[in-house]
């Protein structure tokens, strides 16, 4: 995938293309509003990530500019801003999903994986991993051609494991991925163990390996291939 | 009291106050004159008929009596005083005024009693009182009535501007209008109040901007905090060290939720979550619930959800805040096994859940950053976000404890 990375904060910038890097993305990067106006002029991007507060503009006017081209692109506003006004204004102007600060790394992978599915032709709605296949369109999930039952939770669960693959995937942004936020994230930990654990039985008892991996204290990680 | 009220009260008192007084005083006044006036005609008729008794003739005229005094004979010189006397006419007791006085004829003295009749004065009185009074009460009630049309237009001004400032939100954009009078008092006041409003507005603005920039300036370097332990955590790293990032990582998180908390309470002060719809009680509930149903099953917790038909008018967003909210405080004060229900009727919604006493006195529940325990993980905010919640949409949350349940009570 190719991403636009727009955000004036160098230390987020990096930590987001040093991550969608590892993940086998594209990424280029803008800083300032006219970097990202060239960038968007020139080039085309299969997602953009976009910073609504940017030295030299307003990233809702980036959006503008974005889609009076007509381009494809998937877009995701990031917002230090919780404002369900500006929320509403970049969905308005065709956004796709928006994210406020801080947000775990994760949670923006699966968003975007998520814009990404629903912005292409339903034959990429297919993720493999390992022997698993899975329907994201379905919400189905096939080892060998033969069906894996699996709760509703348990499916989400899986599916963001295996997008944010070979990365330690920590306890509370499965919390808030799940459950969203305004809970008491210590009280989900419990059940995210119980759910990963039937997970991992489930998918050991058809493909005959353990493709999660718990790291201690921290999390789970996905480290099938 | 109301004003107009207040005046229209006041001027009727002193009207019928000045008039009373004025009708006793006209009363005396002419009494006394009228009384004068006849001693005077009295005095005036005794002369004459003492004249008459000097020239030796006899006297004979109705209501005067003469009596020779014996020499040395003690009697007062002049008297006078009131009598009635029987009118075969008018078949009546009638009053009489009469003058008795001693005067010299020649060498003998004579008591002279001369009377004259009030004519009916009696009904003059009545008479005048009658006019006076009647004059008097339309005369009050005219100015009353003057007085209050008066008042109104004079005052109309300054309540159509009361009533603009009653629903004045400084959250609202659009500006609000005030009534000019030709009064000064009133013109200069409507001047203070634009000023005032225009001052408070740039003040609310500056403080929105403030709340807006603090939310940037703290959540930007918190993300940047959070990518960064996230980051370390993808190393290879001894179980110590885990410990450690996790504990850092709960902080943060920590952190996050009471920004998070602090912002949205000032936001809610500041009414930013103005628009309302329609909304079906029921099934906001069950859509909340049903994503954390697990949460409360995992801790063996019993759930009763009664069937809420209700319809309340309120903001979607604050209104799914505060049901989360109390959703989340049951969820984190019931214990493993207890019970929590949720009930509502036309007129209230009510969170029941099991749990032992609090720890602090019930008036501090609300209040900010208040915890059963002080290490607890939670941010303490979720109870006063509830609390302003309520306050925005003019109901109110009421909390009792009852065996050994925690029973909270949304009066709409």
């Amino acid at each position: 995938m190719k991403l636009l990375l727009v955000e004036d904060e160098i230390d987020l910038l990096d930590e987001m293309d040093a991550y969608f890097s590892e993940q086998g993305h594209l990424c280029e990067r803008a800083i300032d509003f006219v970097q990202a106006e060239d960038k968007l002029a020139l080039y085309s991007y299969d997602v953009v990530i976009l910073d609504i507060t940017l030295p030299g503009g307003s990233g809702l006017q980036l959006l503008e500019i974005l889609k009076n081209k007509s381009a494809e692109a998937g877009v995701l506003i990031l917002s230090a801003r919780d404002s369900l006004k500006d929320r509403l204004t970049g969905l308005d102007l065709g956004a796709d999903d928006y994210l406020t600060k801080p947000f775990f790394m994760e949670e923006l992978n699966a968003r975007i994986n998520a814009i990404q599915r629903r912005k292409s032709f339903s034959g990429s709605a297919l993720i493999k991993a390992g022997d698993l296949e899975i329907n994201t369109q379905a919400k189905e999930v096939y080892c060998h051609g033969e069906k894996i039952a699996l709760t509703k939770k348990e499916y989400e669960l899986l599916l963001y494991f295996i997008i944010n693959k070979k990365r330690v995937v920590s306890k509370e942004s499965i919390a808030i991925h799940l459950w969203g936020d305004n809970y008491d994230l210590a009280a989900s930990y419990d059940i995210i163990y119980t759910h990963t654990m039937n997970l991992r039985k489930k998918i050991s008892k058809n493909t005959g390996e353990d493709y999660i991996e718990t790291v201690y204290g921290m999390g789970y990680k996905w480290i099938k291939k | 009291m109301k004003l107009l009220h207040f005046t229209t009260r006041n001027f009727l008192i002193s009207s019928l106050v000045i008039l009373l007084l004025t009708g006793i005083l006209l009363y005396f006044v002419i009494r006394t004159l009228v009384e004068k006036e006849m001693i005077e005609q009295l005095d005036l008729q005794a002369d004459m008929i003492a004249d008459e008794l000097k020239e030796g003739r006899t006297i004979k005229y109705p209501l005067v009596d003469i009596q020779e005094l014996q020499p040395g004979s003690n009697v007062r010189m002049r008297e006078t005083g009131d009598s009635l006397i029987y009118d075969h006419v008018g078949k009546d007791y009638e009053d009489y005024k009469y003058l008795r006085v001693v005067k010299q004829a020649g060498t003998s003295s004579y008591r002279i009693t001369v009377m004259l009749t009030y004519i009916g004065w009696n009904k003059y009185y009545q008479v005048i009182f009658t006019l006076l009074g009647g004059a008097g009460i339309v005369l009050v009630f005219a100015g009353v009535l003057f007085n209050y049309r008066l008042s109104r237009k004079l005052w109309a001004p300054f309540f159509f501007n009361l009533k603009q400032l009653k629903s004045y939100s400084l959250s609202r954009p659009e500006k609000v209008h005030f009534e000019d009078s030709a009064i000064t008092e009133f013109s200069e006041m409507k001047i203070s109040l634009v000023e005032l409003t225009e001052r408070s507005r740039r003040e609310y603005l500056a403080l929105r901007e403030f709340t807006e920039n603090a939310s940037h300036e703290i959540q930007t370097p918190l993300g940047i905090v959070q990518s960064k332990l996230d980051r370390i955590s993808q190393m290879q790293i001894d179980e110590e060290m885990a410990i450690y990032i996790v504990q850092a990582k709960a902080a943060v998180e920590r952190l996050r939720k009471v920004n998070k908390g602090l912002l949205l309470l000032a936001k809610l002060e500041n009414n930013a979550y103005a628009d309302k719809e329609a909304l079906e009680l029921g099934t906001l509930v069950s859509q909340l619930f049903d994503q954390m149903e697990e949460l409360f099953l995992s801790r063996g917790i019993k759930v009763t959800l009664y069937p809420l038909n209700v319809v309340i008018t309120a903001n979607r967003f604050l209104m799914e805040m505060l049901l989360s909210n109390l959703f989340a405080n049951a969820l984190h004060h019931t214990p493993q096994n207890g019970h929590f229900e949720v009930q509502a009727e036309a007129t209230f919604l009510r969170f029941t859940n099991s749990g032992p006493a609090l720890t602090f006195p019930a008036e501090q529940l609300f209040d900010r950053f208040k915890k059963g325990n002080q290490h607890s993980q939670s941010t303490g905010l979720g109870l006063s976000i509830v609390q302003q919640i309520c306050f925005l949409n003019g109901w109110r949350i009421t909390y009792q404890y009852e065996t050994g349940r925690h029973i909270f009570t949304i009066h709409f």
